[in-house]
């Protein structure tokens, strides 16, 4: 069995965050995100990580890079945010130099066997794969270092200039980011661990992997997103690229006094309902990292729609 | 039990408020005389603060300032530990409880913490302690899980796994030995790494041994359900209503019938019309237009909002109750109790759950 990834030798325990640094030497935003050959998008269930995921895919290759969006978990989202009615095990091309993956189980583990593993095509697959399958549904580690193992794969096939993965909620990342230790604590030996090792390093090599995570200006969303930030920082498992706030409200240019002189009324009623939501999101987006902020899209009715025009909005801060 | 147990059931995506409106729903039946109970999972802090919890537990704490009312987060693991005690031998239940195996599926099943939601709601109905229980459900599968898990569970201790590594038919403990002596098992560790599969085998062998009990606990739960008031919280986003109508499509399954969608941070109807029409009262014009032009967004915002909703309504012809969008989420028990005041159609529904 040859493991011979060049980016083994690459692995570097640098301290992957930058959130110690000012908003300044992150500028060239998201020109730095897609400098990366891993982004792993995640956020708390329900802040737009498919949305972005899809936008920075479509911003990507109207750069003129080749890239791939892959689904982790549940892939309609994604799907409906580039305007596909479902995505494959195959990818499908999207539009000129965009592609779209969803990883399905069953051809996962295969996968994981022949091309990631190695195991020879002599031995019974079948088998060995309905062997996997149980010990991923029971041991700690197995099916997401099989899902991690997806992405990272794509990357060193060297086939694709950025692989975006719309990764699990927050609540389930911990345990996609921290799988190689898992299984290299529980597999002693062989192959298992060897591919492991090699996903370990591809993840914490600043110059390849990057984690973007996406946020809403609200509590619960801030709350978990600094949990999370603090936990990856002491882990150092990968970089955090970015912290993305989405759906954030333009300041409106008036005062609470202003709008209160105006009689009762829906104008009344939506300038303070504006006030009041831009003075909460304010506070919550001032304990998170100062990295541009996408806004509120008003009256947009479809996913693709939604995504489209944040892609607009991410090529003007470039 | 001298009187039927009240159960509401609150479900829907994460993030769209589904905990805060457990908690109003909660409060009003709380106003009502009732001796209520709402059984949380995961609440933002502040709103836990507001009710008074602050570790995970299945035993409810009573909420400071509301007579009436108790509240509880859902403390998965201790549920598990319940389930495994009380329907496997004691001897294997302690076996199981040390298993890392054990932990790790208890931990990673999609529908373990759902299901652990719906077997504390059950033996809180059994209890016989409460005229009322309102239970916030686990954002996993958008709620469905919450219904899909009973079933879902049972199957899996049944023996999915163990079939999957054995073929067909199920093995018992002496079958196993036979079956560990198979090459395959001997190439796939060898591959894996690990006398893995061995010990998982062994494992899945002691869990099966609690399915005809849970099985039949699986029937129970599946009934408390099904006798409950379930309403489908959402707000308007296009990621949540998607949920919403996924949900829709396979509820029949499980023979569930929504009593309500709650669509939360709703826009009154009345600003898409406004909007439409000049701003009077203000004579500054730079500012007339500026809160005209946002009257303009916000408007066309409430019109998305009908549209998405309509669909749900129309298609699937259940109620809707819409809660207006407040700037600043309830933070106290005042504003949790405040929330749901003049909201058309909800406490005719509670009084009649």
């Amino acid at each position: 069995m040859s493991h011979g990834s060049p980016l083994r030798l690459r692995l570097q325990r640098t301290r992957p965050t930058i959130l110690s640094e000012g908003p300044q030497e992150r500028c060239g935003y998201p020109e730095a995100m897609l400098e990366h050959r891993l982004l792993i998008v995640s956020g708390k269930g329900g802040v737009g990580k498919s949305a972005v995921s899809a936008a920075l895919g479509i911003l990507a290759a109207r750069r003129g890079k080749r890239v791939l969006v892959l689904a982790m978990i549940q892939p309609s989202g994604l799907a409906a945010h580039l305007g596909v009615d479902s995505l494959s095990y195959e990818p499908t091309r999207i539009r000129p130099g965009l592609f779209g993956v969803a990883i399905d189980r069953s051809h996962a583990l295969e996968e994981y066997l022949g091309l990631q593993l190695h195991v020879p095509r002599s031995l019974p697959m079948r088998q060995l794969s309905g062997a996997l399958n149980v010990l991923a549904d029971t041991a700690p580690g197995i099916r997401e270092i099989v899902t991690m193992g997806k992405p990272i794969f794509e990357v060193l096939r060297g086939e694709w200039d950025l692989v975006i993965a719309d990764a699990p909620p927050l609540g389930q990342l911990q345990s996609y980011l921290s799988a190689p230790q898992t299984i290299t604590g529980l597999v002693p030996t062989g192959a298992v661990r060897e591919q492991a090792a090699r996903l370990e390093s591809t993840l914490a090599d600043p110059a390849t992997s990057g984690l973007l995570l996406v946020t809403t200006p609200e509590e619960l969303a801030v709350l978990e997103t600094r949990e999370a930030i603090a936990q990856i920082d002491a882990d150092r498992q990968i970089l955090i690229t970015g912290v993305v706030a989405n759906r954030v409200l333009e300041p409106l240019g008036v005062t609470a006094h202003d709008v209160g002189a105006l009689p009762d009324g829906p104008a009344r009623a939506a300038g303070l309902l504006h006030l009041g939501l831009v003075e909460s999101q304010s506070s919550w987006l001032s304990s998170i990292p100062n990295d541009p902020r996408l806004p509120f899209l008003f009256g947009f009715h479809t996913p693709a729609e939604v995504a489209a025009r944040l892609a607009e909005i991410c090529e003007a801060f470039a | 039990m001298s009187r039927e147990t009240t159960t509401v059931i609150v479900t829907g995506a994460g993030g769209v408020g589904k905990t805060t409106m457990s908690a109003a729903v909660a409060m009003r039946l709380a106003g009502a005389d009732r001796r209520t109970v709402v059984m949380t999972v995961d609440p933002a802090r502040r709103l836990a603060d507001a009710l008074d919890l602050h570790s995970l537990a299945n035993e409810p704490t009573p909420v400071p300032g509301v007579s009436g009312l108790w509240a509880s987060t859902l403390d998965a693991s201790a549920s598990w530990e319940g389930v495994v005690h009380r329907y496997s031998d004691p001897d294997v239940a302690e076996r199981l409880l040390k298993n890392n195996y054990f932990r790790a599926i208890a931990d990673r099943f999609p529908a373990a913490q759902s299901f652990a939601a719906a077997e504390t709601m059950a033996m809180m109905i059994e209890s016989g302690h409460w005229d009322a229980i309102v239970v916030d459900t686990p954002p996993s599968a958008g709620g469905l899980d919450f219904f899909l898990s009973p079933s879902q569970t049972a199957e899996l201790i049944g023996g999915k796994l163990l079939r999957w590594l054995t073929g067909s038919q199920l093995p018992g403990r002496r079958f196993l030995y036979r079956f560990t002596g198979r090459p395959i098992l001997k190439i796939a560790d060898a591959v894996l790494g690990g006398p893995l599969l061995e010990d998982v085998a062994e494992f899945l062998l002691d869990l099966r041994t609690m399915y005809d009990q849970l099985a039949a606990r699986a029937e129970t739960i599946k009934r408390h359900q099904q006798r409950a008031t379930t309403l489908v919280a959402t707000t308007a986003d296009p990621a949540p209503v998607a949920e919403v109508l996924r949900f829709f499509e396979e509820l029949t399954d499980v023979s569930i019938e929504p009593a309500a969608v709650i669509l939360n941070r709703a826009l009154p109807l009345d600003w898409t019309p406004a909007s439409r029409q000049p701003i009077r009262g203000i004579p500054d014009a730079e500012l007339r237009a500026v809160l005209k032009a946002n009257l303009v967004r916000w408007g066309g915002e409430a019109r998305r909002q009908a549209t998405s909703m309509e669909g749900i309504a129309g298609r699937y012809g259940v109620p809707l109750i819409t809660v207006p969008w407040v700037a600043e989420s309830p933070t106290s028990v005042d504003s949790l109790g405040r929330l749901l005041d003049g909201v058309e159609g909800l406490d005719d529904l509670i009084a009649k759950a």
